[in-house]
């Protein structure tokens, strides 16, 4: 079995309570998370042992549905969520990771790390397989959190109610 | 009965009196009125709402300057509001705005001009569907869809069923619902063919046959151009006009006729007329109490017309900034976005920057109920695809949603699912007795336009004239 490892940071341009809202509602990933099409199943503000389902675009124009289950919640700092449906890769984990910085020019900032650990199975040609979707890998967890970013923005609006 | 008409004896002591009363101070009711005060009969409209214009709605900028949030565009064939419109002195001005369109599909913004979308794959797609939906909707009869041939046969599947059928599948199907979202409130699949086909048939006038382009078009289709001042003043002029026959704050809830006449009781006071028009929609007019009752089919087509679900988003800036990038503020964006239609809606001479997205049909129903700062964030993200970031930058936000008017119940207009029209279609316009019927939804060219309303409109006073 090869156990693979991939991680991305990005700053988002917010503090870590507003990022934070976000990332915990199961039912707005489709609007941030690159490659997820559609929430079709949730449970609202996530929760430990609850799970949720998603349909995925994986590579090119093929879909999936995918299961996540909430594992771990320290709020405000980590959330770790494990997720089936995504053949040949499996055993997938999922780990957002959340410190407050700040931004250049003085305004409360969140550094946010982007984890995904997973396997796959057929010895070298799962290496094989693996230098073809890593790389698409990380370009869409460095697009959901640019998403992020965005999303937070649009909603901190000067005229937001 | 006898107990009603004792009812009627009753109140038509205390009742005001008119030759004809008008129900509804929408374009189409204030057109009949027009037409009947002009023909010299007493005239009263009740509405329902504390202001005449029903779709139509501007809303104010400040300093003056307005944009709608409402019904706006016209365009060519449209010659009835186009002259009622100049009638009354509002003055028309071109809609587009110099610049490029923006094309939106998987996220990805392609800057295009004219009518090409930047879509290879799309395109040919696109004009297969234009040329099969152009050829079947000219066998349908504008006044009579029912009469077309294999009328029941479209009429027993959805419009996405038969657009499948003709062999259109995927982008221009897709295509085809960035249009019915807004002309909709909704999708192809919400309608069936035979009213598509009819609704498409009817975007033309007595010597230009309806064609699928006229309705979707920019220059030189109906969206081609806007009124100055906003549409609403057409309304507001109209009333003015009226001089004092328009009764506000009115709703009507009982409509009663005998012999004689007809008692409308509203909640403004009781009207005994000769004859009455209602110009409201017609899923509204179907919940008004009435005796005798409708006749029970053409009860059971208004209910069969409910609107589609839509709201207008419109966010204001400082000034129009994209103008500067060679931008036109118009943008498509293809599935799975929650705006699929934008244009710029800055007043004609400058001011303020207004952009304007619809949120209509299956984008509506998956955004209607979100909270407003979710859904305003999606629409800015929407018009930032577009213009780009500073759409964030907005100085006001406003949304119009049109289920959740009272006296509207959604919009723009009325859609026929499967087997309306063929079993219920032509108990449409038939008079209840001393009860006509008029509204944009009751006229064979643009139906569900302002140009239908005033055509109703001047239908039906003429209609009714002739026979008092
Ligand atoms: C968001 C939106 C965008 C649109 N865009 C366009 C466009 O670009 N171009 C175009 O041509 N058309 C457009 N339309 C459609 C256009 O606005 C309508 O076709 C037209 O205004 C309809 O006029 P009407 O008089 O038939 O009906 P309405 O405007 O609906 O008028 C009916 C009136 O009756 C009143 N009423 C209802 N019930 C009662 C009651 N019980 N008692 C008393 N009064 C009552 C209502 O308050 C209303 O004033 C749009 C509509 C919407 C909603």
């Amino acid at each position: 079995m090869n156990r693979f490892f991939v991680a991305e940071t990005a700053v988002i341009d917010a503090p870590v309570e507003r990022v934070w809202d976000v990332i915990s509602r199961t039912d707005r990933y489709a609007e941030w998370v690159a490659g997820a099409i559609e929430v079709t199943d949730h449970h609202g503000l996530a929760t430990v042992g609850r799970t949720y389902a998603e349909r995925n675009r994986t590579l090119g124009p093929l879909k999936t549905d995918s299961i996540w289950t909430v594992q771990e919640i320290e709020p405000l700092k980590r959330r770790v969520d494990t997720g089936t449906g995504f053949a040949p890769l499996q055993d997938l984990t999922n780990t957002f990771e959340f410190r407050p910085v700040q931004s250049a020019d003085g305004r409360e900032a969140t550094e946010m790390l982007y984890q995904v650990e997973y396997t796959i199975g057929l010895g070298p040609l799962g290496l094989l397989l693996d230098a073809i979707q890593q790389p698409a890998m990380r370009a869409g967890m460095r697009t959901s959190m640019a998403n992020l970013n965005t999303l937070l923005r649009s909603e901190a609006s000067r005229t937001a109610h | 009965m006898s107990s009603t008409q004792n009812q009627d004896t009753v109140t038509s002591h205390q009742a005001r009196r008119a030759d004809v009363v008008v129900i509804g101070a929408g374009l189409a009711g204030l057109t009949a009125a027009r037409e009947l005060v002009a023909a010299g009969r007493s005239v009263t409209v009740l509405e329902a709402r504390a202001r005449v214009g029903g779709r139509l709605l501007n809303h104010r900028l400040g300093d003056g300057q307005v944009t709608e949030i409402g019904g706006q565009f016209v365009g060519p064939t449209q010659d009835h509001i186009l002259a009622l419109a100049k009638e009354v002195g509002v003055a028309t001005y071109r809609a587009a705005v110099p610049g490029e369109n923006v094309y939106v599909r998987n996220g990805r913004a392609r800057r295009f001009s004219g009518h090409l979308l930047p879509d290879p794959l799309a395109l040919p797609e696109m004009g297969i569907a234009l040329a099969r939906i152009g050829q079947a909707a000219a066998k349908v009869d504008p006044a009579a869809p029912w009469r077309a041939p294999n009328a029941r046969e479209l009429d027993g599947m959805t419009y996405e069923t038969w657009l499948r059928k003709a062999g259109i599948t995927g982008a221009a199907v897709d295509l085809v619902n960035v249009f019915l979202n807004s002309a909709y409130g909704g999708e192809a699949r919400d309608a069936s063919a035979l009213f598509s086909l009819w609704y498409v048939s009817t975007f033309g006038d007595e010597t230009h046959p309806g064609t699928m382009e006229r309705g979707t078009g920019t220059t030189g289709g109906a969206q081609d151009s806007r009124f100055v001042g906003g549409s609403q003043l057409v309304a507001q002029r109209l009333a003015e006009e009226l001089d004092g026959r328009v009764q506000l704050n009115a709703p009507v809830r009982r409509v009663s006729q005998d012999s004689t006449g007809v008692t409308v009781v509203s909640d403004a006071g009781d009207w005994r007329a000769g004859r009455v028009i209602v110009a409201v929609p017609p899923l509204v007019a179907s919940r008004i109490v009435w005796d005798p009752l409708l006749p029970a089919q053409q009860d059971q087509l208004f209910q069969r017309l409910p609107f589609g679900t839509l709201m207008k988003c419109v966010a204001v800036y400082d000034r129009p900034f994209w103008r500067a990038e060679g931008l036109s503020g118009m943008g498509l964006l293809r599935g799975g976005s929650p705006i699929r239609e934008m244009f710029d809606n800055t007043p004609p001479d400058g001011g303020p920057g207004v952009l304007m997205g619809f949120l209509g049909g299956r984008e509506w129903r998956k955004w209607a109920h979100r909270s407003a700062a979710e859904r305003r964030g999606a629409v800015l993200r929407c018009f930032a695809q577009v213009v780009g970031e500073r759409a964030f930058d907005t100085v006001d936000y406003v949304e119009q949603d049109w289920t959740a008017e009272q006296w509207t119940q959604g919009g723009p207009t009325a859609v026929a699912a499967p087997g309306v029209l063929t079993d219920f279609g032509q108990w449409m316009g038939r008079p209840h007795h001393r009860v006509h019927w008029a509204g944009a939804e009751f006229s064979p060219y643009w139906n569900g336009y302002m140009d239908g309303a005033v055509r109703s409109g001047q239908h039906t006073a003429t209609e009714l004239l002739h026979q008092i």
